[in-house]
């Protein structure tokens, strides 16, 4: 499969009478936007906000972030299963633009938890997005719509704007091709680089809301997925999106696969890399060792590995799923790197490992997902909450949007930490 | 305008604040005027921005008695000063000031909040009991280098009194790093920016394990002994049975000096008389169960019944405890050799009920 992105770098987003791209500029028109997200029945009404780095501004009660990107030699094949018909993802031409983001925000949410980004102060300087222009959308629900409903309605309309603002910029020069151009059955058998795989992690239900699951993988939930084998082209194209919340995962960060990009990078080089098995943690026992075996097995004996980088979704439960599955490969003889998420601020980094396997013998730092941070920023404009909007905090810290000092998880801020390797962060002992 | 000077106190032990050697270790608490012994090398490393304005002493015995409670005195000869600072040791590798140094640490640092730093050798005994309540500097086992630990305490003294951000740390909280400042790490764990993605590190090591290269884990999980049981008992009818405890049960008064946390010793009661009259010493549950039945922590009742049936041959006697709340394991390991050894020392023990809480 050959996937060829097509990068256009903007530097500005502006208001225009007509959507299009011109010297670095993407003009949008907010009117046909609105329209194109009210054709959804479930939606009454949304704010769009065009914001800047270096704004005070707070968005709230965010979903997602997603890059804009659109299929150019394919109709109708955006996001395959969510928007687009269904098919598989990952070949093709597909149009990026860099230095724009879609911020998805839900004023609606009844979740607990829910995201933030700061356009300036602290969390703008931690966070990728608060350098980038973004295209804030914020829905509001529809009478008599119900809420699960509506939160897919409203990643939808995420989706739909990320494909609209790509198509826009369609005659504007492209500033860089990326080419992942990776032929599995074909891969020279002969070659003396070692043989790599992706032990993908995809999801935990442990988080469910209203114990649904989130859609998150060509349009359908993977709660009880048995172990998958895809081409990691899928991963980068649309075939699998972030969760209906943001915890250290955005549907921007999975289009930018830190791993998979890695092992594309170093592909030919240092390695060949043979394909992705994703997985689901879980909550029964028998459906662990049912996944741990067949994803081993997968990756060796379908793969071919011999080497596989184990990649973790955030929660403590899936440390166990992503261990069992490390021994099995392990034991048939695939050298494992397997994910670890010091989930305490206290100890030391051995007191946090949450397996105890010796061949387990490589085990990289993938950070302390829900390490608390204090962010002395005083927000005044808010676009998808107010004012009130309460801020989550394990705690029964009580504390509002418009607070001068908030504590925060950093899972909650978009982009700081994220699952899929992209961060340039370690956890140190103190 | 000239910058205020901090106020420092010195904590020091009973040679070093040069009232005498081992001979004066029962020596109580005294304070002071000014820096006394290294306290003089240190005020010179402190320079013109601190002032140690006194200097308290005490002697390791008297101290080791009943460490919690001396730091409270300890404390309270400290607090009429309202230093800024707060300074122990140097105690090298040393076992009963190290411990004194540390527990002066926490006590202080609990009350006022003021950076607390002393200075140990990587083993000592104090370091993991006291390293989450003070700065601990890196110590060799040896006062010929105290100098230089005394300029390594007086420069991170001053790094974390200027509320300096520390900026590779995602939270930027003024936390210095262990390394840099050489002391020991204080059991906090803390996000940090890393010039190599997690994506590139992870690629970049499973090749080089791949290759049959040396490759570092990030993190090295604990590795817990396998330790073989001995072969099963064939007859319980024909052996002595003896019962040990980590959950606090002592005779009242409790005359071995065991602490409810932290703690690191142990002691033999004669089951009879301890049974008569007990206390229970544990800050890791919740006690008022075991001291109103203390057989259910330490099954007496149950192990008479038994012999009685002419199941189990005898109870032994005696019953060895300790306090097993947040302490060290590996002194807990040690203290499991020492029982040990004394049951071998009166034999006849076949068999050993070790209950938990």
């Amino acid at each position: 499969m050959k996937l060829e992105i097509e990068s256009i770098d903007i530097k500005d987003i502006q208001k225009g009478s007509k959507t299009y791209a011109d010297k670095g500029v993407l003009y949008i028109n907010l009117k046909e936007l609105e329209e194109l997200i009210l054709k959804d029945s479930r939606i009454k009404s949304v704010d769009i906000n065009l914001i800047y780095p270096g704004q005070n501004v707070r968005v709230l009660n965010l979903m997602d972030v997603i890059q804009p990107r659109c299929k150019i030699d394919k109709i109708d094949a955006d996001f395959p299963g969510f928007i687009g018909k269904l098919q598989i993802a990952g070949s093709g031409r597909t149009r990026s633009l860099r230095n724009v983001a879609v911020l998805v925000s839900n004023p609606c949410t009844n979740r607990k938890e829910s995201a933030l980004l700061d356009m300036a102060g602290p969390i703008a300087e931690m966070s990728p997005y608060g350098k980038m222009k973004n295209v804030v959308i914020a829905p509001y629900v529809a009478a008599g719509v119900e809420e699960r409903d509506f939160e897919n309605a409203v990643k939808n309309a995420g989706l739909k704007t990320a494909i609209y603002l790509a198509r826009g910029a369609h005659q504007h020069p492209v500033s860089e091709v990326e080419v992942y151009d990776l032929d599995i059955p074909n891969l020279d058998r002969k070659s003396n680089l070692p043989r790599v795989a992706c032990y993908y992690q995809l999801y935990s239900p442990q988080f469910d809301h209203l114990a649904i699951s989130d859609p998150c993988f060509y349009g359908t939930d993977v709660r009880n997925m048995m172990p998958t084998v895809i081409h990691p082209n899928e991963v980068l194209d649309g075939g699998v999106v972030g969760w209906l919340a943001i915890k250290a995962l955005d549907t921007y960060s999975i289009q930018n696969h830190g791993v998979i990009k890695e092992l594309y990078r170093r592909h030919g080089k240092d390695l060949n890399f043979v394909g992705v098995v994703c997985a689901v943690a879980n909550m029964e026992p028998d459906a662990r060792v049912r996944s741990a075996c067949m994803a081993a097995h997968q990756v060796k004996n379908v793969l071919g590995a011999d080497g596989v980088v184990l990649i973790k979704i955030t929660g403590g439960m899936p440390h166990i799923d992503l261990a069992m599955a490390g021994e099995e490969c392990e034991k048939l003889g695939v050298k494992t790197a397997i994910f670890t998420q010091p989930l305490t601020p206290f100890g030391t980094l051995a007191d946090t490992i949450l397996f105890n396997v010796e061949s387990l013998d490589l085990i990289i730092l993938s950070s302390a997902t829900f390490e608390r941070t204090k962010i002395p920023w005083k927000a005044e404009k808010f676009i998808g909450g107010t004012a009130e909007t309460r801020i989550f905090c394990p705690d029964p810290i009580v504390q509002y949007a418009s607070d001068p000092l908030i504590d925060i998880e950093e899972y909650l801020l978009p982009g700081v930490l994220d699952c899929t390797g992209n961060a340039r962060v370690i956890v140190k002992e103190y | 305008m000239a910058e205020e000077k901090f106020k420092a106190v010195h904590y020091l032990n009973q040679f070093f604040g040069q009232i005498g050697g081992e001979g004066k270790a029962n020596t109580g608490f005294m304070v002071k005027e000014g820096p006394v012994g290294p306290g003089l090398a240190l005020q010179k490393e402190l320079g013109d921005r601190a002032e140690i304005v006194s200097t308290v002493i005490c002697g390791d015995d008297y101290f080791a008695a009943n460490p919690e409670q001396c730091a409270e005195e300890g404390l309270k000869l400290v607090k009429p000063y309202h230093p800024d600072l707060f300074f122990a040791g140097p105690a090298f590798a040393a076992g009963r000031y190290g411990v004194a140094c540390g527990a002066m640490c926490k006590a202080v640092a609990g009350e006022t909040g003021i950076p607390v730093i002393t200075a140990m050798y990587k083993e000592a005994p104090g370091l993991d009991l006291y390293r989450k309540y003070a700065f601990i500097c890196e110590a060799p086992n040896h006062a010929r280098g105290m100098n230089e630990v005394l300029r390594n305490m007086a420069r991170l003294a001053f790094r974390i009194i200027s509320g300096e951000k520390e900026m590779r740390l995602l939270t930027r909280e003024p936390l210095p790093k262990p390394e840099e400042y050489k002391y020991f790490s204080r059991n906090l764990l803390r996000n940090e920016y890393c010039e190599k993605s997690i994506a590139e590190r992870s690629v970049e090591k499973l090749l080089a394990k791949l290759r049959g290269e040396p490759f570092e884990s990030e993190v090295i999980p604990p590795k817990f002994e396998k330790v073989p049981p001995p072969p099963a008992i064939k007859d319980l009818s024909k052996c002595e049975i003896a019962l040990v405890s980590e959950g606090g049960l002592v005779p009242k008064g409790n005359p071995g000096g065991l602490s409810r946390r932290s703690n690191l010793r142990w002691g033999a009661y004669e089951i009879a008389p301890l049974f008569r009259d007990y206390e229970v010493v544990h800050a890791g549950y919740f006690n008022d169960h075991v001291a109103a039945r203390p057989d259910r922590l330490v099954p007496v009742d149950v192990m008479k019944d038994l012999v009685k049936e002419g199941k189990v041959g005898k109870l032994h006697p005696t019953y060895y405890g300790t306090c097993g709340c947040t302490t060290v394991s590996k002194r807990c390991g040690e203290m499991g050799d020492e029982i040990a050894a004394e049951m071998k020392k009166r034999g006849g023990i076949s068999a050993v009920i070790l209950t938990s809480t």
